[in-house]
């Protein structure tokens, strides 16, 4: 069966697919839709959803367009979503490479190193990283990044370290490949699959921690996010329940996509002997 | 929404005159309200953080008390007089007042608070010290202090906040940051310190043994802490709490409030503090450098907008660098109205090519930043490339010692007197770094040196006058500054807590003369 | 006895982790811009450089890093955690005051998710085929992607400020003077919503966990030996089928449970809730560096205390895991 086959068997994450293109689609859309940016303050502030046309959700506190901000938020979240992750990965996949193959004392150092980010807690570290480097698109990313990694890197050494005596690879060394030859070129391709899967969840996490980040009011002033529209919703929420409510749907639903497609390429790249699903 | 608002006032102002001619007062009762943040110490003058001032402005008197018009009214001090030359002020202190361990409060007191405890530990206790030459307790119910020349807003400074009376017994000869009486302060004022449970709530107890026949009405008053802002105005609406303070509901709140039955509210009480919101532009570097950039940002930023969507149309649109409750105000000045156009001639006059800039938010709360949203708006439909860096506190007050910034938020106390608060941000002996409070952005003008100098000494007022006429319409033409706007801050109470608000420092000292009407 | 041996040296390293992490945390707070002296010479609205130096030369800021350092890992070791700057009031009480509020939040939500995460979990394996196991799984599915903040400020609107059941704020309605039982029903009150909405995300992890460990299991070579043996279905399930299925569970678990002191700060921040999450983000606010660095040290032990227990309850309920093996 081919990926896409055994990727479609799955009917949850076609329609995470299906949503997730509708997101990328609302980012790719937003400037044609709503061309202005939407910090502009066009209109009366707290006008309810559907009570004028042009502003389908609404205004906030300032007279901003929900609509707008909504679609170029998806931008945002997309963006920075996946920007950090490839950060994650790039911390993560090599420290893992390096412990799991060589082994010893060097995996007992990169381990503990590892351990060490795992006992302080997630998000006061991603708040006090914020907080030192203050709030931009570039501190988020790194902030996320380094509480994100350490999974990768767990995931990455367990791989190679099952992997590391397959005959291929002592063939290769027989032959005489350097071990940063066996690294990158033998063993590596054959971790990707289960790095994939990973990526996918690290992106819906990713996400979730920005949105998080930025109703704390840490989040990049310059940048209009769902999480900072949640966030700057709050004080008036007896006012203008509208104003949380929409961007925090789009969260949901592109989270939601993300594990679905997730659990598909799950699915498609790592092919179980068939149990009950 | 300023319908609401306007019948919310109407019915203050009407609650107020039934106030006057009311019922005679009723004792009794314990006032509920609430402190926000939680002061970091109760000992005034140590610490003069604004929400001390607070709480502790009603433990702790100082020798004058000031009214919404700012005249001076008796406190500790029964009479005064000043001599014809301005040099000498002779105070009268009132017999029989006692702290609030029993002991006797005499002019050493006095002495000693002014002369030792705050000239160690209060900047601007330090400040108004400079032009003092002495201060000597004649006998024990007199002081006199003479000054180094005449000094116009002299008289203005005894408030409780600048040279609080605090019991020389107590502290002579002490650490004074390690006394062990920094507890449970001691003062004079007509209520005392009961109890303080931290993170919750600061108690005080009506002072049995206070000067002022019959007062205080009340029993005692009790300070909440609530740390989150929408937990305060539902506290409000389930009346648990009696009395909200200025700053302590997000702006957005206060319509719906207002609005509620028994809910009084007033814009007064803040005379003598005049909060005034200002835009830091950095005179040294970049665009700002450039009067002409200044100019077109004060033309390009809709100030009656933010007044009416960010701050429910309460406070005042500035004419200049005085505020309308400062003296000597210079009214006959071209307001800067909002005006895109003006703005963008401006800006191409100077060449300006678009380099970006930068707007630091103040980091107080939900109102400041979306301010910042909006007035980086408004610059960016002028043509003026501009960014927001978001900081908290500790960013922003490094960024700002610094003179790391473009455009920054701030805002200040005028203290009714430019000499007192007005004239710290121009006058360039005031420029250091490390500090967001002086002459941060670095403005340097000869004449108005020269004339705020003067002008803080001149004698007598008409000399004043006309030395400050003169220094506002340069400093209107230089626009060191921005002037964003004069801050009306509310409080809201329910209307049966009269007479609440009878100073120029509103709450800080006003539980002395309230009563509730239950 | 290997097992005492075994937590020795488990103690020994946590010592040294945690000492590791109090020097970590102690350098990168010192990054951030600011200091404490000039935040609270900033709320005083006027402030010469002779109130700062006063306030840095007693906060001991005005000396080389090296020594601030020692002093702060010394006293560590005493167990002494300083004084807040702010307050005056030693961090231990400061820490001790606030996290029974903490502690009351995370661990009804983690009994919360555990439980009901489980008997869900259980509930859709048994009804694997029918579409109410697919309901299941797709609310646990929901519940796992949505933010927590967000569902959180939903749950207000919803319960409180429209059906106006539930309190929004708040560990206690203030000022209300309740004591005893009164005082309990209170507080359960505005419990409520707070430990429900941090259940929700754990809760939807237990359930799949929780299904996919059972269906796992059910195929088992020993659970077809029970069945041939012709025990009961029920018998065989709880018996054989979900003592194993749980030994993921309670990894994840021992996860969850350490990050009950620092995992709280977004909902103690909606709700209002006077725990320790909040207070750390306050101090940051503050520069308040002693508070700070008091709670990142509470919340690292707790974390390594978990991680502990976890392996020793993991060793305990697997029978094949070899107790020499660590």
């Amino acid at each position: 069966m081919s990926f896409f086959a055994r990727f479609a068997q799955n009917r949850g994450a076609l329609v995470g697919l299906i949503i997730l293109l509708l997101i990328i689609a609302m980012a790719i859309l937003a400037p044609l839709l709503f061309p202005e940016s939407p910090w502009r303050m066009v209109q009366r502030p707290f006008l309810p959803p559907l009570s004028q046309d042009g502003f389908p959700l609404g205004t906030d506190t300032m007279g901003r367009n929900v609509a707008s901000g909504l679609m170029h938020g998806a931008w945002v979240s997309l963006l920075i979503g996946l920007v950090s992750t490839s950060v994650a990965l790039l911390i993560g996949v090599p420290l893992g490479a390096i412990a799991g193959y060589y082994g010893g004392i060097i995996d007992d150092i990169l381990m503990r190193f590892t351990e060490f980010f795992q006992t302080i807690p997630n998000f006061a570290l991603a708040i006090v990283l914020v907080a030192i480097m203050q709030p931009s698109i570039t501190s988020i990313v790194l902030a996320i990044a380094i509480v994100s990694w350490p999974p990768v890197a767990r995931l990455v050494r367990a791989e190679f370290m099952s992997l590391r005596n397959r005959e291929y690879v002592e063939a290769a060394r027989l032959v005489g490949q350097s071990n940063s030859t066996i690294i990158l070129r033998q063993i590596l391709p054959n971790t990707l699959s289960p790095i994939i899967v990973l990526a996918s969840l690290m992106v819906a996490t990713a996400i979730l921690l920005e949105s998080a980040l930025s109703f704390l009011g840490l989040g990049d002033p310059n940048v209009m996010s769902w999480g900072y529209m949640i966030g700057a919703a709050r004080t008036v929420i007896r006012q203008a329940w509208w104003l949380s409510f929409f961007p925090g749907v789009a969260i949901l639903l592109t989270v939601l996509a993300l594990n679905l497609v997730g659990e598909g390429l799950d699915d498609a790249l790592n092919p179980k002997l068939s149990r009950e699903r | 929404m300023k319908k609401p608002l306007a019948l919310a006032i109407s019915a203050a102002a009407f609650a107020f005159t039934s106030a006057a001619m009311a019922d005679d007062p009723k004792e009794g009762g314990v006032v509920n309200t609430i402190i926000q943040p939680e002061p970091p110490g109760l000992v005034l003058g140590m610490v003069q953080n604004a929400p001390t001032r607070t709480v502790s402005g009603n433990i702790y008197e100082g020798l004058l008390r000031y009214t919404t018009d700012l005249e001076p009214m008796p406190q500790l001090a029964e009479s005064w007089e000043v001599s014809e030359d301005g040099r000498t002020y002779t105070f009268h202190l009132r017999e029989g007042v006692t702290w609030h361990d029993g002991e006797a409060f005499t002019a050493d007191d006095v002495v000693f608070s002014a002369d030792v405890f705050h000239r160690e530990l209060n900047p601007s206790a330090r400040a108004v010290l400079q032009h003092v030459e002495s201060i000597e307790a004649t006998d024990d119910h007199t002081v006199v202090f003479t000054l180094k020349q005449p000094f116009g807003p002299f008289l203005l400074s005894f408030e409780a906040g600048t040279f609080t009376m605090v019991p020389e017994h107590l502290y002579a000869g002490t650490d004074f940051r390690d006394n062990e009486h920094n507890d449970h302060p001691i003062g004079t004022g007509p209520f005392k310190f009961s109890n303080w449970e931290r993170g919750t709530v600061i108690e005080l107890v009506k002072n049995d043994d206070y000067y002022e026949e019959g007062l205080p009405y009340l029993d005692g008053v009790n300070w909440h802490i609530i740390p989150d802002g929408a937990s305060r105005a539902v506290a409000f609406e389930n009346e648990t709490i009696d009395v909200l303070p200025s700053g302590t509901v997000e702006n957005f709140d206060i319509p719906r409030l207002a609005e509620m039955d028994n809910v009084c509210m007033t814009e007064e009480g803040h005379e003598y503090f005049s909060p005034f919101a200002m835009l830091w532009m950095n005179n040294r570097e970049g665009p700002t450098a450039d009067k002409r950039f200044r100019q077109a940002v004060m033309y390009a930023m809709d100030r009656e907008f933010a007044k009416d969507v960010l701050w429910n149309g309460l406070g005042n649109v500035p004419l200049s660098a005085f505020g309308s409750n400062a003296r000597f105000q210079n009214d006959d000045l071209e307001p800067y109205d909002h005006n895109p156009e003006r703005a963008r001639e401006l800006l191409d006059e100077m060449g300006y090519d678009g380099e970006e800039i930068t707007i630091l938010p103040l980091p107080y709360g939900e109102t400041w930043t979306r301010w910042a949203e909006a007035v980086q708006q408004n610059l960016r439909e002028v043509g003026i490339n501009v960014e927001t860096q978001a900081t908290d506190v500790g960013g922003w007050n490094q960024r700002l010692g610094d003179w790391d910034y473009d455009l920054a938020f701030t805002y200040l106390y005028q203290y009714g007197d430019p000499a007192l608060g007005i004239s710290r941000t121009y006058l360039s002996d005031n420029i250091a770094k490390g500090s967001p409070w002086n002459n941060v952005e670095g403005y340097e003008n000869e004449r108005v040196d020269e004339l705020f100098n003067e002008a803080a000494t001149a004698f007598p007022d008409e000399e004043r006058e006309k030395l400050y006429r003169e220094v506002q319409e340069i400093l209107h033409e230089d626009v060191p500054v921005g002037w964003l706007m004069e801050l009306g801050f509310p409080t809201l109470y329910r209307c049966d807590v009269q007479n609440l608000v009878t100073s120029g420092v509103g709450v800080n000292d006003g539980f002395k003369d309230a009563w509730l009407d239950r | 006895m290997v097992y005492a041996r075994l937590i020795l040296m488990r103690l020994f390293k946590a010592v040294i982790v945690l000492f590791l992490i109090v020097i970590f945390n102690f350098l990168l707070i010192q990054l951030a811009p600011g200091d404490p002296a000039a935040i609270l010479a900033g709320e005083a609205g006027a402030a010469d450089q002779e109130f700062l130096n006063q306030l840095r030369e007693r906060f001991g800021l005005d000396q080389p890093m090296y020594v601030q350092l020692w002093h702060y890992v010394s006293g560590i070791a005493m167990l002494d955690f300083g004084y807040s700057y702010r307050l005056g009031v030693p961090v231990f009480d400061l820490i001790m005051d606030r996290l029974p509020a903490t502690l009351l939040l995370t661990g009804t939500a983690f009994v919360l998710s555990l439980v009901l995460g489980i008997v869900a979990g259980s509930m859709a394996a048994a009804r694997v085929k029918k579409p109410s196991g697919s309901l299941i799984m797709a609310l646990a599915l929901v519940f796992y992607a949505t933010p927590l903040f967000w569902v959180a400020l939903m749950s207000v609107v919803v319960f409180s400020v429209y059906l106006g059941w539930l309190p929004a704020y708040g560990l206690y309605t203030v000022g209300a003077g309740h004591t005893g039982f009164a005082l309990v029903l209170d507080v359960a009150k505005h419990l409520v919503l707070p430990a429900t909405t941090l259940a929700l995300f754990f809760m939807a992890i237990y359930t799949r966990m929780t299904r996919t460990s059972m269906l796992d299991a059910a195929q088992q070579d020993y659970v077809k030996t029970a069945r041939a043996k012709g025990l009961k279905p029920s018998i065989i399930q709880r018996r054989h089928v979900l003592r194993n299925a749980l030994l993921p569970i309670i990894t994840l678990a021992g996860l969850q449970a350490g990050q009950m002191v620092g995992g709280a700060i977004l909902t103690e921040t909606v709700f209002a809730w006077p725990g320790i999450g909040r207070l750390m983000f306050e101090a940051l606010q503050q520069r308040d560096y002693n508070l700070l660095l008091g709670i990142f040290f509470f919340s690292a032990a707790l974390v390594i205390v978990f991680n502990i227990i976890t392996d020793l309850v993991y060793s305990l309920a697997d029978p094949r895991i070899k107790k020499g093996a660590a």
